[in-house]
């Protein structure tokens, strides 16, 4: 009886291979990264959701138990997460790994002299928003890969295997992608948050203005009307904006110009189908391309 | 005095760094201000319709990592024109045997949801009416330590907090002079009291949470010389006076999204004491005995936030006891004759998240005496206008 049991287990659980690494990610644009390098050897869950704005998460205890599990997380840095310190201590997780995906980039927007609230929600290690551009998905990549393999060594070619596969097909999309992209080369476009510095230095764009006033300052009606200006003299086509902040101020500006809105998702799972990281771009570009 | 001084050298020490910029290794430092104006529509008040512009109060936070495991806090308040040493703690947050978190100092027991959470960060403007009959003007804030401990549950955050408190907050409901300490020592000596608290964190969508949380506290809350016999020339028996609390409290939220939620909040303290009374005429005078009293208060409330800068709320309130009693052995958490209602209505405008937030609420209060005592409502308006300076925290569920 003993051996027919021992049997059936093994039998159960050969070929059965269990995740040997337990990733948290601040993001769902981590999320899908440590997808695509860690494969089925890595168990990885998300906190902020793709439809959510990064810069305000609700501290929730339910985050705070997704932590304690976890042996690695990864975040964006440059002070997006302010609420992960809070999490990570409700987790009472202290062998976990907290790495900054950020240390690889090369950081644009960032503040000369002394800052203060006046100038609005300013980054002072510089602008959080580097996913944008698609270069430093491969950065993010190469990080995650070496922290994967640190913590799991023993499924090092896994891991590096499915890295280089991501970032051969990465490569590919961003050839067509600067393809797209290059009838909007050198135009203006006005943008709602200040989150676009990296994607408009890719692929070569011009930041008309921002919807807001200053950086996570809520719209205002003299601000509005200097962005009417703006469009009207640059003879600007459309608006991007992400899809979690509220479209009120730029259907006013809209309505006064017949600019367009194009309302996209910056991270996976912020709009249906837009599944992983190139779903994104993907959808991101096509938006671009399509309206100028 | 010395907390004047005590209150100059740390703001000294922290606008120091202020100024010189705040590097890594510097502590958070963060100051809220609060200015009220009030107006009152009670019928007989001198004060009736007439603004009263408060002292503006300021608290002054200062928090950081002590090295890799623990953090200490610091709550520097002005209020009333006094300062005072709101909070100073210390935590142990990682690397305990069981993962346990460990909290000692001076800070908000964790009794309820709603006591542990500063009042500038509630929606509502007047602390809830149970709070001050059975703790006091500043809630549950009291010396003491805390063990916290998470349940080894997979699909649900649940945990265990126990503490034990030196009892001052206890005491404050009952001592003649509730600002002193000799007072409160003097009703109830040095009896520390336990609190515990077991709570439960659903995600049950996406959008949407829910708490529940189980309370209690123990302890001793006064000491009493009895006559027993009603006898003026007979020697007196010492009684020790205990009170058991027991809470429920919940919180649901619904937040679809970054511009608006609806929150649903509600907390009850069920209260159960040895209290003095008198037994009826005895030899010469009245005869003292204790009996045991239950009574309760509890309060809930809704929020709507819209627009992201824009919030509105109701809330109902009911406690035994009356507010604005002066603390006595029948009066506030003694009372079990008498109760007070209140009904709230608030609205909150914040022009850019909680930098600055403009807030109006009304609140009226019924008084219901058993004997028969008649007594008009008092009405209470209150403008207020809030600012924080510095780093502030995440909300926290």
């Amino acid at each position: 009886m003993k051996k027919i049991v021992l049997l059936f287990a093994f039998l159960l659980f050969e070929g059965t291979s269990f995740p040997d690494v337990k990733v948290v990610a601040t993001t769902t644009v981590i999320y899908d990264l440590v997808k695509q390098v860690g494969g089925e050897k890595v168990t990885v869950d998300y906190l902020c959701r793709g439809d959510q704005d990064p810069h305000f998460l609700e501290v929730l205890p339910s985050y705070m138990l997704k932590i304690r599990k976890a042996d690695i997380m990864f975040e964006i840095g440059l002070g997006l997460e302010l609420w992960a310190p809070q999490l990570i201590d409700g987790s009472r997780n202290s062998n976990l790994k907290l790495i900054d995906l950020s240390s690889g980039i090369n950081k644009k927007d960032v503040p000369a002299g002394k800052i203060d609230a006046s100038q609005g929600d300013i980054h002072p290690y510089g602008n959080p928003h580097y996913w944008l551009d698609p270069n430093n998905a491969k950065i993010m990549a190469k990080e995650i890969l070496d922290a994967l393999a640190d913590a799991d060594a023993d499924n090092f070619n896994y891991y590096n295997s499915n890295y280089e596969k991501f970032i051969s097909r990465l490569d590919e999309k961003i050839k067509q992608w600067e393809s797209l992209m290059s009838k909007v080369k050198g135009k203006p476009v006005i943008f709602f948050h200040a989150s676009w510095v990296y994607f408009a230095d890719h692929f070569g764009i011009k930041i008309g203005g921002y919807v807001e006033p200053k950086p996570g300052i809520p719209p205002t009606p003299s601000h509005n009307a200097e962005v009417i200006n703006l469009i009207k003299k640059n003879n600007i086509k459309f608006i991007v904006m992400e899809n979690f902040y509220s479209d009120n101020a730029p259907r006013q500006i809209a309505s006064a110009t017949n600019v367009k809105i194009i309302k996209v998702a910056v991270a996976p799972f912020g709009m249906e189908k837009i599944n992983n990281y190139i779903d994104m771009m993907d959808y991101i570009i096509n938006k671009f391309s399509e309206n100028i | 005095m010395n907390s004047i001084r005590v209150f100059i050298i740390i703001s000294l020490i922290t606008f120091s760094q202020l100024i010189n910029g705040q590097s890594n290794v510097n502590p958070n430092i963060s100051a809220i201000g609060t200015f009220n104006i009030n107006t009152n529509f009670t019928k007989g008040s001198d004060q009736f319709g007439k603004l009263n512009f408060e002292t503006p109060d300021l608290e002054l936070f200062v928090d950081g990592y002590l090295n890799p495991y623990s953090r200490a806090a610091m709550n520097i308040a002005f209020e009333e024109g006094k300062f005072n040493a709101e909070e100073i703690y210390a935590e142990v947050l990682r690397g305990l045997p069981l993962d346990l978190q460990i909290k000692a100092g001076k800070y908000l027991a964790g009794f309820g949801k709603i006591n542990t959470v500063h009042p500038h960060a509630w929606p509502f403007l007047n602390r809830p009416l149970f709070h001050q009959v059975y703790f006091g003007e500043e809630g549950f804030n009291d010396i003491g330590f805390d063990v916290s401990f998470i349940l080894p549950v997979e699909a649900v955050y649940s945990s265990i907090d126990i503490g034990i408190y030196k009892g001052d907050a206890i005491g404050k409901t009952e001592a003649p002079d509730p600002e002193s300490e000799e007072s409160i020592q003097e009703l109830r000596g040095i009896n520390p009291v336990t609190v515990g608290r077991f709570s439960m964190f659903y995600d049950l969508s996406d959008y949407s949470n829910l708490e529940i949380g189980l309370s209690g506290a123990y302890g001793l809350h006064a000491k009493a010389n009895l006559n027993l016999p009603g006898d003026s020339a007979a020697a007196t028996s010492l009684k020790n006076l205990y009170f058991t609390y027991g809470g429920l409290d919940f919180k649901f939220k619904y937040k679809p999204d970054g511009y608006t939620s609806f929150t649903i909040q509600g907390e009850t303290l069920l209260n159960n004491r040895s209290v003095i009374r008198d037994n009826g005429i005895g030899i010469n005078i009245e005869k003292q005995a204790s009996e045991k009293i239950t009574t309760f208060g509890s309060f809930i409330y809704c929020d709507y936030q819209f627009l992201k800068q824009f919030s509105i709320g109701a809330m109902y309130d009911f406690t035994y006891g009356i507010i604005g009693d002066a603390p006595g052995t029948n009066t506030l958490s003694n009372d079990d004759k008498n109760t007070t209602t209140g009904i709230s209505g608030f609205a909150g405008f914040y022009p850019v998240e909680e930098t600055l937030a403009l807030r109006v609420g009304i609140q009226h209060l019924f008084f219901n005496y058993k004997d028969g005592r008649s007594r008009d409502g008092a009405t209470e308006v209150m403008l207020q206008m809030l600012f924080s300076l510095g780093p502030h925290k995440a909300h926290q569920f």
